[in-house]
């Protein structure tokens, strides 16, 4: 599994990983800082406890010198060394030695290796220039070698004097490895220590974080379930603080609330809608059906008084056809405009032509100026749907007309689109009703039913068109459709 | 009733006198180990008994100091070398008392040491060398290296590198177990006490001549101590190896015992002191007077 960009890491991982960087860096920081001080201090009082030593020698052996008394000399340097026996001392005399002015030796603590009488012949060249340097002062000094090294040392050096006369130098060595384990092992605890606090540190970094980030996912993940539109079951983040995070979080929350009110409320407005639209469909019917009837009711009522007037009979049986057929007229719109969903039937985009000699015909003696343009391709075929909604617009616009009045039909293919244009130069629709203009059973003409344009609009929208109206009073009517044909281009 | 009491005074204050009475205080030098101070207490305590006084042992780094504190009357005995006891002073301030007797005889050498991994095998080897020696006043641990050298007509500054004294038989072993010095000389008695308790220094040491024997250090008596003491004191210690606690005393010296001896015994050592008196005066002890 590859281990993604940090950049997308989780923000509580990134702080908690920060947090434990810091924690661990200035931990190590800090351990060092202690264990080089601790190890400077006892390397300081190292040397100062070699310089003591030498001191200690110096106060006797000019005497000692003085009355040749060279084994006295060669005693006093290993009663020193040896100083505390079986303790094992706080210290560890690496060597020791008493040399005269010309760098002979009056005493070592070798002597097998530096016999005395002879000139002390420093080999390496570290110990050369602290030959040269042990010699060459006139007061107490100390010399350190090896640094950090567990190989280092130390050397008090005191020169000798017997009344103002240069008679030599002491010269006490004493190893720091003794220093080196104690800081070793004071690096180890502090290691120990730094440890313990990474990992505490840690763990209350990754807990603080992870608090602090919390109410951060949360809103993350609400935002999230807007996008994709669930906001019912959102659950309000849990406010603990009042800092930034937290005002966000109660921010976020009344967003929330307010969001999913107005998601219920447009619920509540859409089933309100439904429900007075369906109401306007029943009181519609009711009423369209209603009329006819209640004229239907009275002639058959008289026919029935008058079984054998056949005067009533001619009069009446018309009637009662006319009636009966506003009814069914009424039902098949009806029908239309509610079971359009089941429609799946092409035709050739021909048959869109076939309308214009139906509409002149329905209108020859209105003298109507039809003005006819089909400039799509001939082979195209569309759903039959777009037949019933251009005979309806052509309807509505001719009936809205005065006699003489002028309807003009346009239709070409934009793209992927069937663009209908179906304009008149008639009155215009008032600005006041046109949200209404679609409603079913809502109509300004005294015989209209209120279903055509209701019905051109519900077939739009199986379609997933676009139906738009352009109109202003005394400057005509436009009604302006595109649907999408891609699915239904002949194979 | 006074008279009582005048009788109790004089019966008292001879019991009184005896306690107050100075001690008797025994000079001891390096011709005996004398870090043991549990085995000095004892033996002042063994002296103390058969004596009936107070027995104090003073103890001095050189046989000079220890020959000073007799020259002074500030000690009545000492345990000193034969070279410092053969010394002509004027007047005499010592007596001879006692002989301790080592081994059967009271006689013991000088040995001439060095370290066991040196490759020096005859004292001429040492020519050049760095050399140990005991007590400027030691017969073994000074003048019978002067006599060795001085009869192939040396002298030790010229024929050592260097020279000094321990000023102590044991220190010049352990300066030469410790490769201090390339050779020492020490007395045998010490020598072969040290190889029985403090065998890892004799150890790291080889004798490379053993000289000829000598009369054995010897205790002295100053002059003028009360006659009664001294042959109390003479009496005592020869008789030590006849009761049980003096044979674990001398045992722990490592001794036969203590006899009496005469002044012949130190002729050995009076020919060398002449000898090396005549050839350099610079080594001798300057008389005491």
């Amino acid at each position: 599994m590859p281990i993604p960009s940090p950049r997308s890491w989780p923000l509580s991982i990134k702080l908690s990983l920060t947090i434990t960087t810091v924690v661990t860096v200035v931990g190590f920081m800090i351990g060092t800082v202690m264990v080089v001080q601790d190890w400077k201090r006892f390397h300081d009082e190292l040397g100062e406890k070699a310089l003591l030593l030498s001191e200690s020698i110096a106060i006797t052996a000019p005497k000692a010198i003085l009355r040749n008394d060279h084994w006295s000399l060669y005693l006093s340097l290993k009663n020193m060394a040896s100083r505390r026996p079986g303790t094992g001392g706080n210290h560890q005399v690496i060597t020791a030695m008493i040399l005269d002015p010309e760098g002979r030796v009056l005493a070592h603590l070798q002597p097998a290796e530096n016999p005395m009488g002879l000139h002390f012949s420093p080999d390496k060249g570290v110990e050369q220039d602290l030959f040269i340097r042990a010699l060459g002062t006139r007061t107490p000094i100390v010399l350190s070698s090896g640094g950090y090294s567990r190989t280092g040392f130390q050397e008090g050096v005191v020169p000798l004097f017997s009344d103002q006369k240069y008679m030599g130098v002491v010269r006490v060595r004493l190893s720091v490895s003794q220093l080196y384990e104690k800081a070793k092992s004071t690096a180890a605890i502090v290691l120990v220590l730094i440890l313990f606090f990474v990992i505490i540190g840690s763990a209350l970094g990754t807990i603080v974080s992870r608090r602090m980030v919390k109410p951060l996912t949360a809103v993350t993940q609400g935002l999230e379930a807007v996008g994709r539109g669930e906001m019912t079951d959102f659950a309000p983040i849990p406010v603990k603080e009042r800092d930034e995070i937290g005002r966000l979080s109660v921010t976020f929350n009344q967003i929330m609330a307010e969001l999913a009110e107005k998601k219920m409320l447009e619920e509540e407005i859409a089933m309100s809608e439904k429900l007075i639209a369906l109401g306007r469909i029943t009181a519609g019917v009711a009423h369209e059906v209603n009329n006819p009837l209640a004229g239907l009711l009275n002639c058959v009522d008289t026919l029935r008084k008058h079984p054998d007037d056949k005067k009533l009979i001619d009069r009446y049986l018309p009637v009662i056809d006319q009636g009966l057929h506003r009814i069914k007229d009424i039902v098949h719109n009806l029908l239309v405009g509610l079971k359009i969903e089941e429609s799946q039937e092409t035709v050739n985009i021909e048959h869109v032509d076939k309308l214009y000699d139906l509409i002149a015909a329905e209108n020859r003696d209105r003298n109507i100026d039809i003005i006819w343009k089909n400039n799509t391709d001939k082979n195209l075929n569309i759903p039959g749907k777009i037949e019933q909604i251009v005979y309806n617009l052509l309807k509505n616009a001719v009936e809205i007309l005065p006699d003489g009045g002028r309807v003009a039909f346009h239709m070409h293919q934009s793209g992927q689109h069937l663009i209908i244009e179906v304009s008149d130069n008639g009155p215009g629709i008032p600005s006041n009703i046109r949200n209404q203009l679609f409603d079913p059973f809502f109509t300004t003409k005294i015989n209209g039913s209120g279903l055509g344009l209701w019905v051109v609009y519900r077939l739009v929208q199986s379609m997933e068109g676009i139906i738009e109206v352009i109109s202003e009073k005394d400057q005509g009517t436009t009604f302006h459709v595109a649907v999408p044909i891609i699915t239904t281009r002949a194979a | 009733m006074r008279l009582i009491y005048l009788v109790l005074f004089f019966w008292i204050t001879p019991t009184y006198s005896a306690d107050t009475e100075a001690s008797i205080r025994f000079g001891l030098t390096a011709v005996v180990l004398t870090e043991n101070l549990r085995f000095l207490d004892q033996w002042s305590e063994y002296l103390e008994h058969k004596i009936d006084r107070k027995v104090e042992f003073v103890l001095r780094k050189s046989y000079r100091e220890v020959m000073d504190l007799l020259d002074t009357g500030d000690i009545e005995f000492a345990w000193i070398c034969g070279y410092p006891y053969v010394q002509i002073r004027k007047p005499e301030f010592l007596q001879l008392l006692t002989v301790p007797v080592y081994r059967g005889a009271p006689r013991y050498y000088s040995y001439i040491i060095v370290h066991h991994k040196s490759p020096y095998k005859r004292f001429s080897d040492l020519k050049g060398k760095l050399f140990a020696f005991s007590d400027p006043d030691s017969n073994s641990g000074f003048l019978y290296p002067l006599v060795l050298l001085a009869e192939k007509g040396n002298k030790p500054e010229t024929f050592f590198r260097q020279t000094f004294f321990t000023f102590n038989h044991a220190e010049t072993v352990q300066a030469v177990s410790e490769q201090v010095a390339d050779g020492g000389a020490v007395d045998s008695y010490i020598w072969e006490y040290l190889a029985v308790f403090k065998p890892e220094i004799t150890e790291k040491t080889r004798i490379i001549k053993k000289s000829p024997g000598f009369g054995f250090p010897p205790i002295v008596s100053r002059v003028g101590v009360n006659r009664d003491t001294v042959k109390l004191m003479k009496d005592t210690l020869e008789n030590m190896n006849q009761d049980s606690t003096g044979k674990i005393l001398l045992d722990r010296l490592k001794l036969d015992g203590f006899g009496h001896f005469p002044d012949s015994l130190f002729n050995e050592i009076r020919a060398m002191a002449n000898r090396i008196q005549r050839s350099d005066s610079k080594y001798t002890m300057s008389p005491i007077d």
